[in-house]
């Protein structure tokens, strides 16, 4: 029997024991299958959106760096093999994805500031309105971006 | 037919997850229940089990929300169902278990995985009552009561990582553990060795739904925040002692 | 009903992970600024894209290759960290988290290489 002064032992969080009572029982209940429960904010909080939009943006931003890191291998052709791609590059579709480019480095970027501030545990009661008026930050950001992008003549 | 509260009764339709054990899969089933303005959606779940079908499983005890055992998923979002006003609720009520833990059946989730996130033992004994005017033991600036959280389950359903980890300790077992630092006479290490694992406080997204989804402000997701600033103070701490050669004491 | 385990000690600071990836996201908010400045608000092209020749005067700088060597690493150590964290999420064993590490340092290295090489193969062309 513990009592006050007894210490609390060294060990695992009991992931055997979770896992083991979780099997000796039946059918788990989610609200999505999976990894799509991430990105469900439907009747879900502030938090959960940030949550989903770092993921999402993450993830995104991990495959176009190796997309990119293919695109500038172009470089590696020449002139002619890097004029092809610039033709491509400046049209209005691809400046577009430019700017979705940009709005995903502000989300996960601002995002991530938030998250560093507030996992040190720095400011945790006020992460919603941290959320809110980075992201108004990075609204205004991402406008004068995509003015500038679109706006520059050859 | 039997109703309950006073006002003019209307009729709303509930549907409700239904399975037992040894069915190949869950269903839904839809009942139309007549309620009033004051309606709890637990209400609503034993009118079904009165009047319409006697097999629905229910899990409910205080009607008060001070006993945790009745949370469900109303629409979605996770609630304790005695204090839920059918009233607040938009459209077909659809009434499901809490997520991420097993169903043992209908709307009746298995808590043994949850309470088995736990660290254990407890070997500090915490008072559940307080005499007005007591004043706070040595060590401790105010009373700050971790007894608001009733193993509901909401948080851990609500969480988005839990979705996808079963070994994740969650929400409940963290907010417990950084309760217990604020004991002067926790063993700290031994806590904080607890929650400094992958699968401990270093899990948590800041979601911030844990938070969201408690119905005893127990506020989960800062007490998380609060290990991890900790779990940082104690690293600095160690680093400062490892750094500081060892004073060389006279010997007899 | 609980099982008790010991703890081993390697497993005794696993904040590490989240430090680095805070660290990491933290000094990119310097290095993607600089980059994407360079490559989209000094140019005036179209877009601020830089052709071949622009290209080539940029990466000959050595100051450049320093800042750019330097984002690579990051952004790729910031990358496989996230990833890291983002696959952990569906509770892998101890062997399928070691897996996972392992293919994740491996990957980052051959990024990081990669573009190294490229670094290198256009500056020495300018």
């Amino acid at each position: 029997m513990s009592g006050p002064d007894t210490p609390l032992p060294r060990r695992d969080p009991g992931v055997e024991e979770i896992l083991r009572t979780r099997r000796a029982s039946g059918p788990v209940s989610r609200k999505l299958p999976g990894p799509v429960a991430w990105f469900d904010v439907r009747n879900r909080s502030t938090g959960h959106l940030a949550f989903s939009l770092n993921r999402i943006t993450g993830l995104g931003l991990v495959v176009y760096l190796y997309l990119h890191l293919g695109v500038l291998s172009l470089l590696l052709g020449g002139e002619s093999s890097w004029g092809g791609f610039l033709e491509i590059a400046t049209t209005p579709i691809f400046l577009g994805l430019d700017v979705l480019l940009v709005f995903g480095l502000l989300v996960h970027g601002l995002n991530g500031t938030r998250l560093s501030l507030i996992g040190s545990g720095f400011v945790p009661n006020h992460q919603k309105a941290l959320f809110w008026s980075l992201m108004a930050f990075g609204a205004i950001l991402l406008v004068y971006t995509a003015l500038h992008v679109f706006a520059v003549d050859g | 037919m039997t109703t309950v509260g006073r006002s003019t009764p209307t009729t709303r339709t509930v549907r409700v997850h239904r399975f037992k054990r040894g069915d190949d899969a869950p269903r839904m089933e839809e009942h139309d229940v007549p309620v009033e303005e004051r309606t709890t959606v637990l209400e609503a779940l034993r009118w079904i089990q009165l009047h319409a079908d006697p097999t629905l499983g229910l899990r409910h005890s205080c009607f008060h929300a001070s006993c945790g055992t009745c949370g469900v998923r109303v629409n979605g979002r996770e609630r304790l169902a005695c204090v839920t006003p059918i009233s607040e609720v938009s459209g077909t009520v659809t009434v499901d278990p809490i997520a991420n833990l097993p169903v043992l059946h209908d709307v009746v989730a298995d808590m043994a995985p949850f309470v088995a996130r736990f660290p254990e033992p407890h070997p500090i004994v915490r008072e559940s009552e307080l005499l007005p005017g007591a004043a706070t033991p040595d060590g401790i600036d105010a009373f700050d009561r971790f007894e608001d959280c009733i193993e509901c389950g909401l948080c851990l359903s609500a969480c988005p990582v839990a979705a996808t980890d079963d070994t994740y300790v969650g929400p409940a077992a963290l907010a417990y553990a950084q309760r217990l630092l604020e004991e002067p006479r926790a063993d700290r290490d031994a806590i904080l060795d607890w929650a400094d694992q992958d699968a401990g406080a270093w899990r948590c997204h800041a979601a911030f739904e844990c938070t969201e989804a408690c119905p005893s402000d127990v506020r989960p997701a800062q007490r998380i925040m609060s290990l991890r600033k900790d779990l940082g103070r104690r690293r600095k701490e160690q680093g400062r002692e490892a750094s500081t050669p060892p004073s060389s004491e006279g010997s007899t | 009903m609980t099982t008790e385990t010991p703890l081993s000690p390697e497993r005794s600071t696993r904040s590490r992970s989240w430090r680095w990836t805070a660290s990491s996201g933290l000094a990119l908010l310097v290095l993607v600024t600089i980059h994407m400045v360079a490559h989209h608000f000094v140019v005036d092209d179209i877009g601020g894209l830089r052709t071949y020749r622009n290209v080539l005067d940029y990466i000959s700088t050595p100051i450049i290759v320093v800042i750019e060597g330097v984002f690579l690493v990051v952004v790729t150590a910031h990358a496989m960290l996230g990833l890291r964290s983002v696959l952990l999420d569906f509770g892998l064993s101890e062997r399928w988290r070691s897996l996972l590490e392992r293919t994740l340092v491996v990957l980052g290295v051959v990024t990081v290489a990669y573009g190294f090489v490229l670094i290198g193969v256009l500056a020495s062309r300018a």
